[in-house]
């Protein structure tokens, strides 16, 4: 009966801060202070208590050089001290251990504050008997109360989030290829900034699941040399089949079946727009829109995660300083990969190699009628850090490019690598089960 | 300049001050033979027509907020605008926003957790919440010129030091990043970029009296911005707005409106006055038009 009262400055109703030694008077005032006022442990109760005795152990060490946390998934009841005061508590019946907690906020002095947040329902059991409990074997240990999927409380029950989706939310972050001007550390050559107005992924659960995922205004803007790319809407869609798409069945020795899945979507933007320098002044090109069939190579069990071939066509405009405008239909293919390496979405990659052919109707710069641009990037994102719950992640990406479509710039690979910070709204915590989507 | 914005701010101190003394007043009230009418409106769900001295505009407003019943501390505040425009009646001058969003979120306690790599995670806790600003879409051109100014996009970090749960109070700032293209009207072809990579500084003070008759809103945002025309240089921009509700029409409010504007680049001050109608708006929920019925 010592090991609770080592942390009892939380707890005193009377809100001290001095550490109570673990002697028999401490533990009378610990007691007076959440459950002497009890009477008998009820039916409902020893339900509870019953229910809750399957699955060892009932103290969660998960977060070290915390208390130990409530589990989520089990029942809670509260109790009233004698002072007027909720405590929550769940027991193991099995390893007769249980834990308490204040059922609200606290200051740092202990005092209590404000109600949980983000807290289950809690019965109160008027007739909460702790002497009967610890007769009966039980031991009561301080605890913290039990946080949603997603989330973490601490030990004054404060709680945060502590896993982003990523996928979902509205971005803006500047990054740095570091040159800076010593006359004004303000001023920084190489810098860029990136931005989504809304990034949202949404999963059409079922026997088709499809995930559809879409990005409004995102992009990108280079100064010094200034390069922009912003593409106002993208939608695609990814599909789990769950009928093989071919069945091919074997009759050399005991037949046998052979399924062959292609995961096959759809791909698609509209309104984008890519300005890069030139020899006599800026490229500008229109990208109008563009639609792409997708392969699913990979796909992770909620379908966040995947690695994919695309291709398809789209229809460009180019305005370039002197030479003027001129349109083109562009054939593209593409390899990308776009994963969350971990549960709670602190990480996360993105690889993207494309490939474009516009075919312009009147002749180009090298008198044809076509042109190449390759694309490859790799882009990690990291969370570093939550502000009032909103994610601040850091970026390293390096990207090469290499284009013969633009006058006056070489026809030779490209290369750029930056680092910086971004900052999201929204970021919710990602779905708690990983969705065996169609599986 | 300085003149016109003290007056506002003494202007912004009154509407701050009445503010507090409307909370108890009824937002219906009645004439002599029990008719009903509305003396509380919303200002942040309207469309509304504006005529002044800058011109005819139209505006879409909408408001709303986002509540949590796990969390009822928790609310987002998200204000769109719309379709923002006001062409000059006697010259060739236009300004529009095809969008413009802030969203807040207020916490009771505004926090940071740091660090989430690995061991236990801490809460520092902060006194603002925060909040972003994103604008898309903005036309501006001016008559004598045939260059037109667009604001590709415009996204700011907004920390509200107000912590309000309602609309009616922010002050906020945060740096902010924004992409701007000069063109030129006539030969349809873009002469300067500008980019402020965050290294601009947005200020912004909301106040909203709690009838909703009276409204002030200054922002300023200053800084250093890059142009593909000349590099590295400061920039500033500022504006204040009054807006006061004398009558209402059908319960649909017209009011004055007051500003002025300022540019950096343009150096250049622009006052306005004028009326805004307002066509439809959501009725304040405070209100009841409807006599209540006994049972």
């Amino acid at each position: 009966m010592t090991k609770f009262v080592a942390r009892e400055q939380h707890v005193l109703r009377d809100g001290t801060v001095e550490l109570a030694q673990p002697t028999e008077r401490n533990d009378r005032v610990r007691g007076s202070g959440i459950a002497h006022g009890f009477a008998n442990m009820n039916r409902p109760l020893l339900a509870a208590v019953a229910a809750i005795g399957i699955g060892l152990p009932a103290i969660s060490h998960a977060d070290q050089g915390l208390l130990p946390q409530m589990s989520h998934d089990r029942p809670v009841i509260c109790g009233r001290d004698t002072e007027g005061h909720v405590w929550r508590i769940q027991c193991d019946a099995a390893s007769k251990v249980c834990l308490y907690a204040a059922n609200d906020e606290l200051a740092s002095s202990g005092r209590r504050t404000k109600p949980l947040e983000r807290a289950r329902d809690c019965e109160i059991e008027q007739d909460f008997d702790r002497k009967k409990m610890e007769a009966d074997g039980f031991q009561l240990f301080q605890g913290r109360v039990d946080a949603p999927y997603g989330w973490m409380r601490d030990e004054r029950g404060r709680i945060f989030q502590i896993n982003f989706d990523l996928r979902k939310r509205m971005f803006f972050g500047a990054a740095y290829t570091p040159q800076k001007i010593l006359d004004n550390p303000l001023e920084s050559k190489r810098t860029s900034v990136d931005f989504g107005l809304l990034s949202f992924n949404k999963l059409s659960d079922g026997q088709t699941p499809t995930m559809h995922r879409i990005r409004l205004v995102q992009g990108e803007v280079h100064v010094e040399p200034f390069s922009a790319e912003v593409t106002i809407a993208h939608w695609d869609v990814s599909r789990r089949f769950i009928n093989p798409l071919l069945r091919i069945t074997t009759f050399a020795g005991t037949p046998q079946r052979h399924d062959l899945h292609l995961n096959l979507g759809l791909w698609t933007e509209a309104g984008g727009l890519e300005i890069h320098p030139s020899a006599g002044g800026h490229s500008t090109i229109w990208k109008h829109a563009t639609a792409q069939g997708t392969l699913d190579l990979w796909q992770s069990e909620d379908l966040n995660s995947f690695a994919r071939i695309r291709t398809g066509v789209g229809l460009e405009g180019q305005h370039t300083d002197g030479t003027g405008y001129r349109s083109a239909i562009v054939p593209s293919s593409a390899f990308e990969i776009d994963a969350q390496l971990d549960d709670d979405g602190f990480h996360n990659i993105k690889f993207e190699f494309t490939h474009e052919a516009p075919r312009y109707f009147v002749k180009f710069q090298n008198g044809q009628h076509f042109a190449n641009r390759l694309k490859a990037k790799l882009t990690y994102e990291a969370v570093i850090l939550a502000i009032n719950d909103q994610p601040l992640s850091f970026k390293l990406a390096a990207g090469g490019e290499k284009r013969d479509d633009i006058f006056g710039v070489p026809n030779q690979w490209a290369f750029v690598a930056d680092a910086g910070l971004r900052f999201s709204l929204w970021a919710p915590p990602r779905d708690p089960t990983p969705h065996p989507a169609g599986r | 300049m300085k003149r016109a914005l003290a007056i506002a701010i003494a202007v912004a101190i009154m509407i701050g001050a009445r503010g507090r003394d409307a909370r108890a007043e009824s937002c219906t009230g009645l004439t002599g033979k029990g008719g009903r009418f509305a003396t509380c409106f919303d200002l942040g769900n309207r469309l509304s027509m504006t005529t002044g001295s800058d011109g005819v505009g139209l505006s879409l407003a909408l408001r709303h907020m986002i509540t949590f019943e796990d969390e009822p501390d928790l609310v987002w505040k998200l204000e769109h605008q719309m379709l923002d425009a006001t062409h000059a009646t006697f010259e060739d001058r236009f300004t529009g926003v095809l969008y413009r969003g802030r969203f807040l979120r207020h916490a009771r306690d505004g926090h940071i957790v740091l660090p989430l790599g690995g061991g236990s995670p801490k809460k520092i806790f902060l006194p603002f919440d925060i909040g972003g600003l994103a604008e898309a879409g903005r036309v501006e051109w001016v008559p004598g010129s045939t260059a037109v100014r667009i604001g590709v996009v415009k996204m700011a970090a907004l920390f509200d030091l107000s912590r309000t749960r309602s609309f009616r109070r922010r002050i906020a700032f945060g740096p902010a990043a924004r992409w701007d293209v000069d063109a030129d009207r006539d030969e349809m072809t873009l002469t300067q970029h500008s980019v402020s990579p965050f290294s601009t500084l947005l200020a912004n003070v909301r106040l909203e009296s709690a009838n909703g008759r009276s409204l002030a809103n200054f922002e300023v945002e200053a800084g250093s911005v890059w142009r593909s025309k000349g590099g590295w240089g400061p920039d500033a921009r500022a504006e204040a707005t009054l807006e006061r509700i004398v009558l209402a029409v059908n319960d649909h409010p017209i009011s004055l409106v007051l500003g002025v504007r300022y540019e950096s680049i343009t150096d250049e001050v622009l006052a306005k006055v004028g009326a805004r109608f307002v066509l439809f708006d959501r009725k304040d929920p405070r209100v009841q038009l409807d006599p209540l019925v006994r049972r």
